[in-house]
């Protein structure tokens, strides 16, 4: 048996199969609730982090503002001071590291005769050295600059658009501007802070919620002011990368931004797929984290290799454990059918594997010894009984035996008939399991004794019952020439200690040769057949008495005739009249008759027997002999 | 060969069916054992039916009869057919069994 097909890897196979199917369904439920809930996850973590980058650059700016406007009062107070005014400066930038630089650039002709005044103060970032200086003059007319201009028409603070310092390196700036008013309400300054932005977007830069996350901020117009890629700041607007990469993803997201919206969305480029979190400044930047779905979900992506190899472990393991178990269960139905081939071998005592648990191994040991012990017994019955019926067989041969021999086999020659006086012949054909006809005769003194009969019953004692009517018959002719008498005789010594009631159906007769009288006796014999001189077959109807060896005391009675020189007597047992033909319809006395009506007188004895039987033959056609059948016949 | 016994105190109203033949003589001698006891037995056997008998099956009527007698009881066998009731008068058993 190979083990692949073996019960056992089968079953631990199904196990396996099953299993399986739970585990991937387990994992994929699980990887699906995780998905989900680390997706929220992630975008609640980025959601926090855009909130702080928003509230960290709030407060930058908010800082500045206030810091700002802390000290227009002392412009108000000192402001035909040209000293103190750069004083103020100095001290605002110098106070404040987020300001490096600030202006008060006031209006033309505020101080009679002078076209531009702007006392300024820088920091140089690098050296940290503050400087201050008159900004205005023809080259520079900052009455043209956003940042003068703007707040000076709306009359209210303003930040401008990131720009590129010119001055102290490649540096981003925006400047806050707030505009002075006079005693009319007139504008007669505007007041400024720069801001370094650099410092602010590294900060931004800085915030990574995760590994590849990265945060971008857009000025109102979607220009970038903060991006990992430096060069798209200040250069390219978000709107521009859609359009170059024609991505409606991104146009939305720009959309929604640059119209100050939060939310959440996916994005999708050639680089990655990621989720946007974006949210305002102020109502006045607008502020976006990048967050990759490999960075969210590489956690997720190595449990889910983690579960994966445990189950394919497990799973390894639950097979070669359940094909071991279930093999060690499974190991005596193995057993059994290597006993059930040993018991088919003949071994009916083949050994049973030993079974200690109560299950349904138990049961089919328990039937397994059962079906022995039934085979056993049945055997041994079937032996007995094949035994007994050799021993019957051979009963019945012995009774055959003994009914052959005991009946005379030679007869007198038909050419003899004139010497003799008589002619006979007698058959006796025994049927497979009965033994009980009888025939016999003999000539003393002139005379021609015979006699037949039939024994009910079958086996050794229906012929050793045969054998004793005939003893009786020879027996008693010797004492006796009367038939009654000798019947008589026969009866008594039949009856003697016949308990089982079999008994004997006789004819008797004994023939005067030189005178032709039959004086005969019946005993429940079947009436026999008288063929006349011209061949003319009829029944004698003799008087009945009797069957021989029912009541030791019964009293018979003989009669007789007198036989015409030619004429036949045919003396039969039932086996004749009684044989039986498939249809179950028995060959009959007409039968008998017919066939032996109108027999010449040239035939023998033997002739009138042998046309019996054919005729019989024919008759039955086949049919099984079921009784003995007997034929005398004698010719006078 | 069926036999069917009513019973009822000592009477027996037999009846028999079919044929009785040296295969079936053994059944038949369990089937009537019922009949061979108990005293003052007066049985009644319905041959109406009965299409044949043996020797055997003769045996066994006299046996039964022989029983009978023996316990000081009647027994008779009633509607036999021609042919049946000609072995009975063949082997002379009509004399020692009363047949009506």
């Amino acid at each position: 048996m190979r083990a692949s097909h073996s019960f056992s890897a089968r079953l631990s196979r199904n196990i396996l199969l099953i299993t399986s199917c739970l585990f991937i369904t387990a994992s994929i439920v699980i990887a699906i609730f995780s998905h989900i809930l680390i997706g929220a996850e992630a975008t609640k973590n980025a959601t926090n982090a855009l909130n702080a980058t928003i509230l960290e650059i709030e407060k930058t700016l908010s800082e500045v503002e206030a810091a700002t406007k802390s000290v227009t009062w002392l412009i108000e107070e000192h402001k035909y001071d040209k000293e103190y005014l750069y004083h103020i400066t100095k001290q605002l930038v110098s106070r404040n590291p987020n300001i490096v630089g600030s202006a008060i650039a006031f209006r033309d002709d505020f101080f009679k005769g002078e076209h531009f005044f702007s006392p300024y103060s820088y920091r140089d970032e690098t050296t940290g050295v503050i400087t201050s200086m008159q900004l205005g003059n023809e080259e520079y007319d900052y009455f043209n600059m956003e940042w003068y201009s703007v707040p000076k028409d709306t009359k209210v603070p303003h930040w401008s658009e990131p720009y590129f310092d010119t001055g102290g390196g490649q540096q981003i700036m925006t400047t806050y501007s707030t505009p002075l008013f006079d005693e009319n309400g007139e504008v007669y300054a505007i007041f400024t802070a720069d801001i370094n932005l650099h410092n602010l977007t590294k900060k931004v830069q800085d915030m990574k919620p995760y590994n590849n996350s990265y945060a971008i901020i857009l000025s109102p117009t979607g220009t970038f002011i903060s991006h990992k890629d430096t060069s798209l700041i200040l250069n390219k607007t978000i709107f521009d990368i859609a359009e170059k990469d024609d991505n409606d993803h991104m146009r939305k997201i720009a959309t929604e931004m640059t119209n100050y919206k939060s939310g959440v969305m996916p994005f999708h480029n050639d680089e990655a797929n990621a989720f946007v979190v974006y949210g305002p400044i102020n109502n006045k930047w607008t502020a976006a984290i990048i967050i990759p779905f490999h960075d969210v979900f590489e956690r997720l992506m190595r449990m889910n290799i983690i579960i994966l190899l445990v189950s394919v472990f497990g799973l390894f393991l639950l097979f070669i454990l359940s094909l071991r178990i279930i093999r060690k269960l499974s190991q005596p139905i193995t057993e059994f059918s290597v006993s059930a081939i040993n018991m088919a071998k003949g071994n009916f005592h083949a050994k049973l594997p030993e079974i200690t648990t109560k299950d349904e191994m138990r049961m089919l040991y328990d039937s397994f010894h059962y079906m022995q012990e039934s085979i056993t017994k049945y055997i041994s019955e079937l032996k007995t009984t094949t035994a007994a019926n050799q021993h019957y067989e051979s009963e019945l041969n012995i009774a055959r035996n003994i009914q052959l021999a005991m009946v005379p086999t030679k007869f007198p020659t038909p050419e003899d008939f004139d010497k003799n006086g008589f002619e006979l012949h007698a058959l006796l054909h025994p049927a497979k399991a009965v033994g009980g006809d009888l025939y016999d005769f003999f000539t003393k003194e002139g005379k021609l004794y015979f006699a037949v009969g039939d024994v009910s019953g079958k086996g050794v004692p229906a012929s050793l019952f045969m054998a004793i009517t005939k003893s009786a018959f020879r027996f008693t002719t010797n004492l006796s020439t009367s038939m009654q008498q000798v019947m008589n005789n026969i009866n008594a010594v039949v009856a003697e200690g016949n308990a089982s009631n079999m008994f004997v159906t006789l004819f008797i007769g004994m023939i005067d040769l030189a005178s032709g009288v039959l004086h005969y006796c019946n005993a429940g014999h079947n009436p026999i057949v008288i063929i006349d001189k011209d061949g003319n077959a009829k029944f004698l109807h003799a008087r009945p008495n009797l069957a021989v060896g029912l009541f030791d005391d019964f009293q018979y009675q003989e009669e007789h005739l007198t036989l015409e020189r030619g004429s036949r007597l045919i003396i039969y047992t039932d086996g004749v009249t009684e044989a039986e033909n498939k249809a179950k319809q028995l060959f009959g006395d007409d039968r008998l008759i017919e066939c032996t009506n109108g027999t010449p007188f040239e035939k023998s004895s033997k002739e009138v027997i042998d046309n019996i039987i054919s005729s019989i033959h024919e008759f039955t056609n086949g049919a099984e002999q079921n009784d003995d059948i007997t034929i005398l016949s004698v010719k006078y | 060969m069926k036999v069917t016994i009513n019973k009822e105190e000592n009477k027996y109203n037999v009846i028999l069916e079919g044929r009785l033949d040296t295969t079936n003589a053994n059944q038949f001698q369990e089937d009537i054992a019922p009949l061979m006891e108990g005293a003052n037995p007066d049985i009644t056997l319905d041959c109406t039916a009965m299409e044949y008998t043996s020797s055997q099956g003769l045996r066994m009527f006299l046996m039964l009869q022989k029983s009978v007698n023996a316990r000081s009881g009647k027994m008779v066998m009633t509607n036999m057919k021609p042919q049946v009731k000609e072995v009975f008068d063949i082997t002379g058993f009509s004399n020692i069994i009363k047949i009506l």
